[in-house]
């Protein structure tokens, strides 16, 4: 399946909790990162092992999520990392500004050219990756087990209770009741397309030949959703969907263990803020340790 | 005097983005506790007559619209949709697409909650539907899950609270299988007999016809061909244009001065060589996934016709795409022409066997109907001039000439699905698969391509349908079945439970019903004169051996 997650109730610390204080707690740890710039890895190792305990509270089954995983460690370990190291952005400018010694040189070539350049691995790119890599896991830890540990009927609810407007709050609700409709489209789709002696994998050409030669799979596949988004239009509008306030029937109450954990949230919040803006601490740097270490390598 | 719950006054309408006329010069007036059935050809005007009705038109749909539609004297062009909402409560033909919540009490629940009502009041709402349709062991299980009958009753359930009193069901049959229909028709009647006005929009004239409407509503190119009692039916619409009960069809038949020459059989057909074999078949998708097949053996011969009958979710389309090499075998193997599906691709299997979804937007992406059509023989390699001929006769067969140069994506549903059959058909395989072929069809259509795909008529041979070995398809029609097929695959309980001739597999009523199939009129006479017949065939066939 494409979808692949699973709601499953169980019996843990994590799912007895409201689902408004995931969310918000989720958020408060992003923002502690994003907002003062958290670049120091005492921090982020601190913010990480409290994200892996709680993920590993959740008791999500392995099996269920191995595949996420995988695309996961590719998106985050390749690209986010692998770019980090090289390039030395999407960070503080320290790691590319101030001076680094190189561990050593990338050759990188044009093909079919002569054209070609040095690119330094530095001390400092080296240390940036890993600890890019660090944080972007510790939000993944916070926000990947939510769809799984979370009842999809209480997502509109949730927002709903956090401020939002009738309109976006059942879209959350919609979202997550239309998304393995989609998938199963899809699938049908690309079934459907096949059966008509269409190989997806032997496309041949350059990428606006290929994207043309997608269409007998994409086009399908937007119609379906279209015709998917009219209907549900239609049936919301002759059930007064938008008219007028709504109830919304699902109460959410929060509990004192609620509460222990948005402190936790606001707290490392406010933490991070208080250590970068008031104290100078939290800022990027690499350790004596890691240089001495690769160094010597 | 108390206003009419709906009172349609020359009611004419054209979409913006259409020359012609939708529906022209509508006429008519229901009273309280009224049931009324809608029946017309793909196209006729239906689905836009129930979207003036509840409001869609011209809310959501725009165009030109003269005439009137008043709901208990009050126009609704000069209604509020919440006001609206609780005098007209609309079906939708696909409850896939109806259904908004994930879980089955939030759905019920998600019109009152839309209109503001105290909690408690939408509670006893939803429990109130709930108990009234047999609900309340779903209460808690998630929408996306149910059955197509379950999906079906769920979405009615979320009608029924806001507790309107004209219900517009537009093809709610559609998706179902007999027995679901069945009770469907049930509840839809009983809830007529409550005092509740019910406009019934479906192509299956003959399973409406079973909770005797007061009046039926016949539509041909956007007007009203025929209003009045069911009793009338027989003289007033033609057989062949509407699936009727097969003693009126006789009894049509009798009545016409003619000899009936358009009388069917097919049973000639004789078996040859195996094509596709199952061997000791288990299937499930996942190791923590229940089994959907079991055990399944299976052989598929040169010259079968076969249908597949069996209940929503039995894993017909499971067993289907095992064949064509979409789904392979956990345990046991798939042989076709002699190959393990196993060491095939999907695209050298689609060289011998032609697979028709059931949704023809899953399909469709082409231009053109033309382009639609030499997608499949240009992905198998055909040569031009084989393509042009494949494409031709393909039209013709399923009575699309004419439409070459038309965008499949704006034809009508019925005009869709057969481009779909059509697009599989240029493919010249050897096996046509098709899952539900008639589901959205008019009787008129699905009679004309059936005839040719099955070689049933003298003018159906062509080069397409003489290059077939072999015919499989599934359906919840069962009299498709007693027209059509030689062999009857009855499907249930992970396994094939009865497969054989028509004759012997139909006639076992209890199994039938436990598989929810329901014999219809069509069966019941066929068995009743089976030992004059010696062999099932269509109503008109019959009609010489009745006296």
């Amino acid at each position: 399946m494409l979808v692949t997650w699973k709601y499953r109730p169980r019996n843990t610390f994590i799912q007895s909790l409201d689902p408004r204080t995931r969310l918000i707690f989720m958020f408060s740890i992003i923002l502690a990162l994003t907002i003062p710039e958290i670049w120091d890895y005492r921090l982020i190792l601190a913010i990480f092992a409290i994200a892996l305990t709680l993920y590993l509270m959740a008791r999500i089954e392995w099996k269920d999520v191995r595949r996420i995983w995988l695309f996961i460690f590719i998106l985050v370990f390749f690209i986010v990392g692998l770019n980090g190291l090289l390039s030395g952005r999407g960070g503080p400018s320290s790691v590319t500004n101030l001076p680094s010694p190189i561990i050593f040189n990338v050759p990188i070539k044009i093909p079919f050219t002569d054209i070609g350049w040095d690119v330094p691995i530095t001390v400092s790119k080296a240390w940036f990756a890993i600890t890019q890599v660090t944080r972007m896991m510790t939000m993944t830890l916070l926000a990947l087990p939510i769809p799984y540990t979370t009842d999809p009927n209480v997502f509109g609810t949730a927002f709903k209770r956090m401020g939002a407007g009738d309109k976006f709050a059942f879209t959350m609700d919609l979202a997550f009741r239309f998304l393995p409709t989609f998938a199963r489209d899809f699938i049908i789709t690309m079934d459907a397309q096949r059966a008509r002696g269409y190989e997806m994998d032997k496309l041949k050409g350059g990428i606006p030949e290929r994207l043309r030669k997608l269409s007998p799979f994409i086009i399908p596949v937007v119609m379906q959703s279209t015709v998917t988004g009219e209907e549900v239009i239609d049936a919301m509008d002759l059930r007064a969907f938008g008219t007028k306030p709504r109830t919304w029937l699902k109460v959410l109450t929060y509990a004192p263990r609620d509460y222990v954990i948005l402190g936790l949230g606001v707290a490392i919040f406010i933490a991070c803020c208080t250590l970068k803006w008031g104290f100078g601490i939290g800022g990027y740097f690499v350790p004596d340790f890691f240089s001495n270490w690769i160094l010597g390598l | 005097m108390t206003p009419a719950p709906l009172s349609v006054e020359n009611l004419t309408f054209k979409y913006r983005t259409r020359p012609e006329l939708a529906i022209e010069d509508v006429s008519f007036e229901l009273k309280q506790g009224e049931l009324l059935l809608i029946a017309g050809s793909s196209g006729c005007g239906k689905t836009t007559l129930a979207r003036c009705i509840n409001g869609l038109i011209p809310r959501s749909y725009r165009g030109e619209r003269s005439g009137k539609v008043l709901l208990y004297g009050k126009d609704v062009n000069d209604m509020e949709i919440p006001e609206m909402a609780q005098i007209v409560g609309t079906l939708l033909q696909d409850p896939e697409r109806q259904i908004v919540a994930s879980n089955v009490f939030n759905e019920i629940a998600f019109g009152p909650e839309n209109l503001g009502l105290p909690r408690d009041e939408i509670i006893a709402r939803v429990d109130q539907a709930m108990k009234r349709l047999n609900l309340e062991y779903l209460r808690e299980r998630e929408t996306f899950n149910l059955s197509g009958g379950e999906k079906q009753k769920v979405a009615l359930a979320g009608v029924l609270t806001m507790n309107p009193s004209i219900l517009l069901l537009d093809e709610p049959l559609a998706s179902l299988d007999p027995a679901s229909a069945h009770e469907a028709l049930q509840v839809f009647r009983s809830l007529a007999d409550e005092g509740k006005t019910v406009i019934l929009v479906e192509h299956r004239v003959e399973d409406a016809l079973e909770i005797k409407p007061d009046r039926l509503l016949y539509m041909e190119a956007g007007k009203i061909k025929y209003l009045g009692g069911i009793e009338k039916l027989p003289k007033e619409i033609d057989h062949t244009q509407v699936k009727l009960p097969a003693p009126w069809v006789v009894q049509r038949v009798k009545g016409l001065d003619k000899v009936e020459e358009t009388a069917r059989s097919h049973k000639s057909v004789e078996r040859g060589e195996p094509l596709v074999v199952f061997e000791d078949v288990d299937f499930r998708y996942g190791e923590d996934y229940p089994l959907i097949l079991q055990n399944v053996n299976l052989t598929i011969n040169r010259g079968d016709l076969i249908a597949v009958l069996g209940p929503n979710g039995a894993g017909k389309s499971t067993l289907v795409k095992h064949a064509i090499g979409l789904l392979k075998p956990t345990r046991g193997r798939v042989l076709v022409e002699g190959k393990d599906t196993r060491e095939m691709s999907v695209a050298q299997i689609a060289k011998v066997l032609g697979y028709v979804f059931q949704s023809p937007t899953h399909m469709l992406y082409a231009p053109t109907v033309t382009e639609e059509l030499e997608f499949g023989p240009k992905n198998l390699g055909f040569a031009p001039d084989d393509i042009k001929v494949s494409v031709k006769e393909s039209l013709s067969t399923v009575n699309l000439t004419g439409f070459d140069e038309y965008p499949p994506l704006g034809l009508s549903f019925g005009q869709q699905k057969r481009t779909t059959i059509a697009a599989v058909l240029a493919m010249r395989s050897k096996i046509m698969i098709m899952d539900e072929p008639t589901a959205g069809q008019d009787f008129a259509n699905y009679t004309k391509f059936m005839d040719a795909l099955c070689n049933t008529s003298n003018g159906a041979h062509s080069i397409l349908t003489a290059n077939f070995a072999s015919t499989l398809f599934i359906t919840h029609d069962i009299d498709l079945a007693v027209t059509y097929a030689n062999r009857i695959l009855l499907f249930g309980d992970k396994h094939i439970v009865a497969d054989g001739k028509p004759e012997d597999v139909l006639k076992d009523a209890d199994m039938l019903l436990k598989y929810r199939v329901r014999p219809t009129s069509l069966l019941s006479l066929n068995l009743e004169l089976l030992s004059k017949t010696g062999e099932f065939l269509p109503a008109e066939s019959l009609t010489k051996f009745v006296s």
